[in-house]
């Protein structure tokens, strides 16, 4: 026993099991996510129960089986459940996603195993996707166009995907309508006012100048006025037709065909067709924005949000953490003060980020962004342009947070290139700047790039601060729009980190919104993973490029 | 006893200590150097020849290399270094306050211990320093290319692959490429600090044939602390020890007849 301590082999068993317990916890970790999460997307069974209720009646379900768990028997009698006749010592409970939230209480059910009398998938279940009110389950009856039904039974299929694909096509007219082509003149509109007032302020407000606006104002009015006909007239075809659904209770329920988005019969569908389905869902997950309080739809805006802002953020920490480097490396004396620098800025990354947050939220939005404002946007006083939280904010506040990472990164790069390759340099007449940038900064990039991955992951991850500076649960708009001048810094955005937590803890819907939290969250490590993936190929391209020789 | 390079003996003998200001390219006067509280190198006082070469040997840490690294001002990075004394060059105290010393490397050159090409290609290495003087002419630097290139004796070896990564030459190529880099901007003087001792003997050679015909066009000071290599290349031979100039001679009077014991000590190996 001795011996094999002293042989080592312990520790080294000791090594590999700390490394595996770690590789355990991150493999598991990502799996569970991605399983719970990309499972929400496949296309589950709807099925059909009768439950027998505790007055001896049976009553119908339908829906999907979200999830199972058994739980002790005792425990639901003392619930206050009669369990009559069942001997067993657990019992297993279902919890059913039924839909149809307008007309039932609530749109999930548990269920008790013992009770179920009867349970089937039948063929011809349908299950609906609204524009609101979440999923709607049942039987397709008929359509009815204008009050009048036009196809029952025999091509009702047929017809119900035909009719929803032309509403759906309407309602994304009436859609691009609105946000594009309404959405500019309700933007003119706003401009034409700052206009208005900047002149005001000026004191350069002339007849000519009101005449002028007025008549910009009229015109667009106009013009609004016609988009907004267009705009009726397309929602007034888009309301054509409606569905006819049976649902659970038996009763006949009228489903307006411009609130489904999609119509599916997973009871039907094979393998491939469910495989297909899979992919188109987790497509619409990333592609399209959130509905109803972002329990339903996909989570576009908050990834082009995080993804926007992490690259605004890289673009600002990055020159500036390098700069920073290049000073405290190689221009700044070695003395004590230095060292203290140096200590100053490794400690700034243990600073807690919610910190950064409050710091962000009264030095750059009240202050730097008040005072912007006040100098250049004063004719939208007291309504705040950058005086707000805002995209521009938060970028620049994760820069602080992250900028220590990227100057202890950049300096350890700086220490590693070999002293011959700078003496080379100066050698041939160049100075200390023209050394550092034409030989220095280039051989060093792979570890600034190694610095920049870190402030991105961090970045990337980072939420609570950003509660303080500029994201929101819901913003109308992107940052990145077609009105000049494209690109706006000053508004909100929302986050995909931000979004676990607003689906997850702040839903009115807790259980419709808990597979969005996995798939979310499962997406928030794609995207971090994919951004890091991408840092690491450009730092091994460099590294290859200016690979030195050992010396 | 060293046999000493032939060809170098037949050139005229010069009188080293009264050597006219025309023929002097380097005129070290009383130097001292410190490194903080330590002295360095004590009191060095010599003229060195143009268009010949002049090899400083010497056990480690004898202070060769720190002479050396004095000519062109390298010792300046150093932070604790401090010199008193001063190295005329054309009649110019290279350590005047008003010397720009990024102009000063430009004619002086200088080649390592190691092989230190630029993370570049071989093309771009040998055009570095015309860049750093704003060249930007495609056939003003093809011609330099070729020209130091041919210089260096390397010319034939890698015309074919200019565009190669210099990592992709072998140690004496780089060290051969290293010399075109510096001939390329023309220097007046070339320093090398024991520009073989990372090589292997094919290309000790190569490049020891190279310092021959450097001599034609440039002044050479090379550091070595191979004794026969100094007999082999240079004209003229300084001895220093402990920071000291023993002695300074025409490389076969220093080889055969040394006229300090200390230098006789050291060339017959008694240590060193």
């Amino acid at each position: 026993m001795n011996k094999w301590f002293k042989s080592g082999k312990p520790w080294i068993w000791l090594t590999a099991g700390s490394v595996s317990v770690s590789l355990i916890a991150v493999v598991g970790l990502v799996l569970m996510i991605g399983w719970r999460g990309l499972s929400f997307f496949w296309p589950s069974a709807i099925h059909e129960m009768s439950i027998e209720q505790a007055d001896g009646s049976t009553r119908t379900l339908i829906g999907e089986i979200y999830e199972s768990e058994s739980v002790p028997t005792s425990r639901v009698s003392d619930a206050g459940t009669i369990m009559d006749g069942y001997e067993g010592e657990k019992v297993t409970r279902y919890l059913m996603k039924i839909g149809n939230r307008e007309y039932v209480p609530l749109d999930f059910a548990w269920v008790l195993g013992p009770a179920i009398r009867a349970d089937e998938t039948p063929a011809g279940l349908a299950v609906i996707e609204r524009t609101k009110d979440g999923n709607f389950y049942g039987y397709p009856v008929a359509i009815e166009q204008q009050g009048e039904r036009v196809a029952t039974q025999g091509n009702l299929r047929e017809e119900l995907f035909q009719r929803m694909e032309r509403a759906v096509e309407l309602n994304e007219k009436a859609m691009a309508l609105q946000e594009g082509e309404i959405g500019a003149i309700n933007y003119e509109l706003t401009q034409l006012n700052l206009q208005r007032r900047g002149l005001e302020l000026s004191g350069s407000l002339t007849e000519e100048a009101i005449n002028d606006i007025e008549q910009r104002r009229e015109q667009l009015q106009s013009q609004y006025l016609e988009y907004e006909k267009e705009l009726f007239a397309l929602r007034d075809k888009a309301g054509r037709d409606s569905l006819i659904m049976r649902d659970m209770r038996g009763e006949e329920i009228k489903v307006p065909m411009y609130q489904v988005l999609d119509v599916n019969f997973p009871n039907d569908m094979g393998f491939f067709a469910k495989l297909g389905h899979f992919f188109q869902q987790i497509g619409k997950f990333v592609s399209e924005p959130p509905r109803e309080a972002n329990t339903e739809g996909g989570v576009f805006p908050a990834i082009f949000g995080t993804v926007f802002m992490v690259l605004l953020m890289s673009i600002i920490v990055a020159p500036f953490g390098v700069i920073a480097a290049v000073y405290l490396h190689e221009y700044a004396g070695k003395n004590a003060v230095t060292k203290l620098i140096r200590i100053a800025v490794i400690n700034l990354a243990g600073v807690p980020s919610i910190v950064y947050g409050v710091f962000g939220l009264g030095f750059f939005v009240y202050m730097v962004g008040g005072s912007l404002d006040q100098i250049f946007y004063p004719e939208a006083l007291p309504n705040p342009t950058f005086g707000t939280p805002g995209v521009l904010w938060s970028a620049v506040t994760l820069a602080i947070l992250t900028l220590p990472v990227v100057i202890v990164a950049t300096e350890e790069g700086l220490s590693r290139i070999p002293p011959t390759l700078r003496e080379g340099s100066l050698s041939l007449g160049a100075t200390k700047w023209e050394t550092i940038w034409r030989i220095v900064l280039p051989m060093a990039s792979p570890a600034i790039m190694t610095g920049l991955i870190l402030a991105v992951a961090r970045a990337a991850g980072e939420v609570a601060p950003l509660m303080l500076v500029g994201v929101v649960k819901s913003a109308p708009m992107l940052p990145v729009d077609g009105n000049f001048p494209y690109f706006h810094l000053d508004r909100k955005f929302m986050h995909l980190g931000f979004h676990i937590y607003d689906v997850g803890f702040q839903s009115p819907n807790v259980e419709a919104a808990r597979p969005l939290v996995y798939a979310t969250s499962f997406l928030l490590i794609t995207i971090i993973v994919g951004l890091n993936l991408t840092a690491i190929g450009v730092r091994n391209h460099l590294r290859e490029k200016y690979r030195s020789l050992e010396h | 006893m060293i046999s000493v390079n032939p060809s170098t003996s037949n050139l005229e003998k010069l009188d080293l200590h009264n050597l006219p200001a025309e023929q002097t390219a380097l005129d070290i006067k009383n130097l001292d150097l410190y490194y903080g509280e330590d002295q360095a190198l004590y009191d060095i006082s010599m003229r060195i020849p143009n268009n010949r070469v002049t090899a400083f040997i010497g056990p480690s840490g004898c202070g060769k290399s720190t002479l050396l690294r004095c000519i062109n001002r390298m010792n300046d990075l150093v932070e604790i270094c401090r010199i008193e004394g001063q190295i005329d060059m054309h009649g110019h105290n290279i350590y005047d306050k008003n010397v720009d010393v990024a102009a000063l490397r430009r004619r002086v050159g200088m080649v390592f211990q190691r092989p230190n090409p630029f993370p570049k290609s071989i093309y771009e290495n040998v055009v570095y320093g015309l860049r750093l003087q704003g060249v930007k002419d495609k056939r003003v630097l093809d011609e330099a290319v070729e020209t130091s290139l041919r210089g260096a004796a390397l010319w034939d070896e890698v015309k074919d692959r200019l565009n190669a990564s210099a990592f992709s030459l072998s140690g004496g190529q780089q060290q051969r490429l290293v010399i075109a880099r510096s001939i390329a901007i023309e220097p007046e003087i070339l320093l090398l600090d024991e520009p073989t001792s990372a090589l292997d003997p094919i290309s000790t050679l190569t490049i020891e044939e190279l310092i021959s015909d450097l001599k034609e066009k440039y002044t050479v000071v090379i550091v070595t602390h191979n004794m026969q290599q100094a007999a082999r290349v240079s004209d003229q031979t300084a001895f220093l020890y402990m920071g000291k100039l023993i002695e300074y001679a025409d490389t076969d009077t220093l080889f055969t007849t040394p006229s300090e014991k200390q230098t006789e000590d050291y060339i017959t190996g008694r240590y060193g």
